[in-house]
C-alpha cells in the first residue's frame, strides 16, 4: 500500500477537480455550439420533400399528422437553411442557402412526414434513413459516402445510390415500378416478400451477386456471372442493381 | 363512167340538182351496180338524219378562234413547264437547284440504295453516341451496342477532355475545402476510377464486352456527375 503524504493528497484532488470541471466545460461548449432548429409546415396527404444537404444525417419518418416537422441540428451556427413551400410540398436546398459560403459543417436532419409523402433527399456526405414511407417516390442519392437504409417502403419508383457505403432496402416493389440502386462499394441488400414480381438486371463486375431463394433456373447470367438477368414472379417491376465494388444480396422476408 | 366518178355525184343527185342526162346516166349505173347503190342508200340515210335533227346541234360559231384559243392554252403550259433558263455566271446552288433531273430506272434504284446506306450509317453512329453518352444512371436492360476497341478509346479519349475540364475546375476549389472533404473527395473518386480502371483493362481483352462496356459507361458519367458537383464547392 502506498501513503501519500498530505500536501500530495491535497494535490491530486486539486487536480482531478480541475479535470472533471474542464471536461463539463468543453462538453457545454460544445452543446452551444450546436443550433437546433424546428420548423412545422402545413402539408396534405400527397406532399413532397425535397431535401438538398451539404453533409450531415438525414432522417425522415412518418407520422399520422398532416404536416411536416423538420428538426435540424447545425454544427455550425453560421449555416443557413431556409424552407420554402411550393405547390406540391416542401423544398430545403442547404447548397443553394450556402452558397458562397465556407465549411458550414454537418447539418442533420430529422424530418417526420404523412406516409404517403415523396422524398426526394440529397446528401454530399452522410447517412440517409427513410422509414414507412407509402408515396409515389423515393430517392437517396449520396455522392460520396455514407450508407442508405430504407425501411417499410411501398413506393411506385425508388432510387438509392451512394459511391461509398451500404445500401440497404426492406419494402415491397409495386407492378409497373422502377426501382433502381447503385453503390460503387459497399453492400447492396434487397429484402423482399416472397410474392413480389420483378424485372432484374443486376451487375457486379468485381464481387458476387446472390439471389438466395429468388434464383430459379430462368434467370440469365452473363458475362461470367457479372450480370443476372431474369424475371421473378410476374416481372411486372423493373429492378436494376449496380454495384462497382462489392456483393448484391437478395433476402427473402 | 367508173364507180368513183359516180359515188361523186351520188350528193347532187340526192339533191337533184343534176342535169338530166347526168341524172339518168346515174340511175342506170345505180341499177346496175350494187356497190354503188349501197353507197347511195348510206348518202340517203345520213342526208336524211340530218333533216330530220336539223336544230338539235349548234355549230361552233367560231372554229378556228376556238382553236386558236386551246392551241395558246396549250403552249403557254408548255412554257411553264419546261425548265428555266439558267443565266451563265450563276452559282451552283442556283445552277442544282433549276436543273431538271430526270433519272433512268437503275439510276434512280442506285440513288435509292446509296440513300439506304446513308440513313442507315447515320442511324447507328446516332444510337452509339447516344448510348454512350446517356447520363441518367439508368441502365437499360438490352443495350448490347457492341464497339470494336479502338472506338472504345476514342471514346475514352472524348470523355477524358470533358473530364479534365471538371477536374481543372475542381483543383481551384479544393484549397478552400477542409481537409476532411478533400480526403472524402479522393477517396471517392479512387472507387469509381477504379471502376473506370477494370472495366477498360476488361475491355481491352475482349473488346466485345457489354458488361464492361456499360460498366465503363456509367463510371465516367459518374466521375463527371461528381467532379460537377465539388466544382461548385
Amino acid at each position: 500500500m502506498i501513503i501519500y503524504p498530505p500536501a500530495k493528497v491535497c494535490s491530486l484532488r486539486n487536480s482531478a477537480t480541475i479535470f472533471a470541471f474542464l471536461i463539463v466545460l468543453s462538453l457545454s461548449a460544445t452543446a452551444s455550439a450546436q443550433q437546433k432548429v424546428s420548423r412545422h409546415f402545413p402539408a396534405g396527404k400527397n406532399v413532397r420533400l425535397e431535401l438538398k444537404n451539404i453533409s450531415g444525417t438525414i432522417t425522415v419518418e412518418t407520422w399520422a399528422r398532416e404536416e411536416i416537422k423538420i428538426t435540424a441540428t447545425m454544427e455550425a451556427p453560421k449555416a443557413l437553411f431556409n424552407p420554402r413551400q411550393t405547390e406540391s410540398g416542401l423544398v430545403i436546398d442547404v447548397v443553394n442557402d450556402n452558397r458562397g459560403r465556407n465549411d458550414v459543417g454537418d447539418i442533420n436532419f430529422k424530418v417526420q412526414v404523412p406516409a404517403r409523402s415523396s422524398v426526394d433527399l440529397e446528401t454530399r456526405r452522410g447517412q440517409i434513413t427513410v422509414s414507412n414511407i407509402q408515396g409515389d417516390l423515393v430517392r437517396a442519392h449520396i455522392s460520396t459516402e455514407g450508407n442508405i437504409e430504407l425501411s417499410g417502403i411501398n413506393a411506385a419508383r425508388v432510387f438509392a445510390s451512394n459511391t461509398i457505403g451500404d445500401i440497404y432496402f426492406d419494402g415491397e416493389f409495386a407492378s409497373g415500378g422502377t426501382y433502381e440502386f447503385k453503390s460503387g462499394r459497399g453492400v447492396i441488400t434487397l429484402r423482399l416478400p416472397a410474392n413480389c414480381g420483378f424485372r432484374l438486371v443486376a451487375t457486379a463486375p468485381a464481387q458476387k451477386i446472390s439471389m438466395g431463394q429468388f434464383w430459379h433456373p430462368g434467370m440469365k447470367l452473363q458475362g461470367e456471372g457479372r450480370r443476372v438477368i431474369g424475371d421473378v414472379g410476374d416481372g411486372r417491376a423493373s429492378v436494376t442493381v449496380t454495384n462497382y465494388q462489392g456483393n448484391i444480396n437478395f433476402l427473402r422476408r | 363512167m367508173n364507180c368513183e366518178k359516180y359515188q361523186n355525184l351520188l350528193s347532187d343527185f340526192i339533191d337533184g340538182s343534176l342535169a338530166k342526162p347526168d341524172h339518168d346516166s346515174v340511175e342506170i349505173h345505180l341499177i346496175n351496180c350494187k356497190p354503188c347503190a349501197e353507197a347511195r342508200g348510206d348518202l340517203v340515210a345520213i342526208v336524211g338524219y340530218c333533216r330530220e335533227h336539223r336544230g338539235e346541234y349548234d355549230a361552233v360559231p367560231n372554229e378556228r378562234a376556238l382553236w386558236l384559243r386551246i392551241s395558246n392554252t396549250i403552249e403557254s403550259e408548255l412554257a411553264v413547264a419546261s425548265p428555266a433558263r439558267i443565266p451563265p455566271g450563276t452559282g451552283w446552288w442556283f445552277r442544282l437547284m433549276n436543273r431538271s433531273w430526270e433519272l433512268s430506272f437503275p439510276q434512280m434504284a442506285a440513288a435509292v440504295a446509296v440513300l439506304v446506306i446513308m440513313v442507315g450509317a447515320a442511324t447507328t453512329v446516332g444510337l452509339r453516341r447516344f448510348n454512350f453518352g446517356g447520363g441518367s444512371g439508368v441502365q437499360s436492360a438490352g443495350a448490347s451496342l457492341v464497339l470494336s476497341e479502338s472506338s472504345v478509346d476514342d471514346r475514352y479519349r472524348q470523355r477524358k477532355q470533358v473530364i479534365a475540364y471538371w477536374n481543372q475546375r475542381v483543383e481551384l476549389n479544393k484549397q478552400r475545402w477542409n481537409p476532411q472533404m478533400r480526403e472524402t473527395f479522393d477517396r471517392n473518386m479512387s472507387v469509381i476510377d477504379a471502376a473506370v480502371n477494370d472495366s477498360m483493362d476488361r475491355l481491352k481483352q475482349n473488346p466485345h464486352d457489354e458488361v464492361s462496356e456499360e460498366i465503363l459507361n456509367a463510371a465516367l458519367t459518374d466521375k463527371v456527375a461528381l467532379l460537377k458537383e465539388f466544382s461548385e464547392l
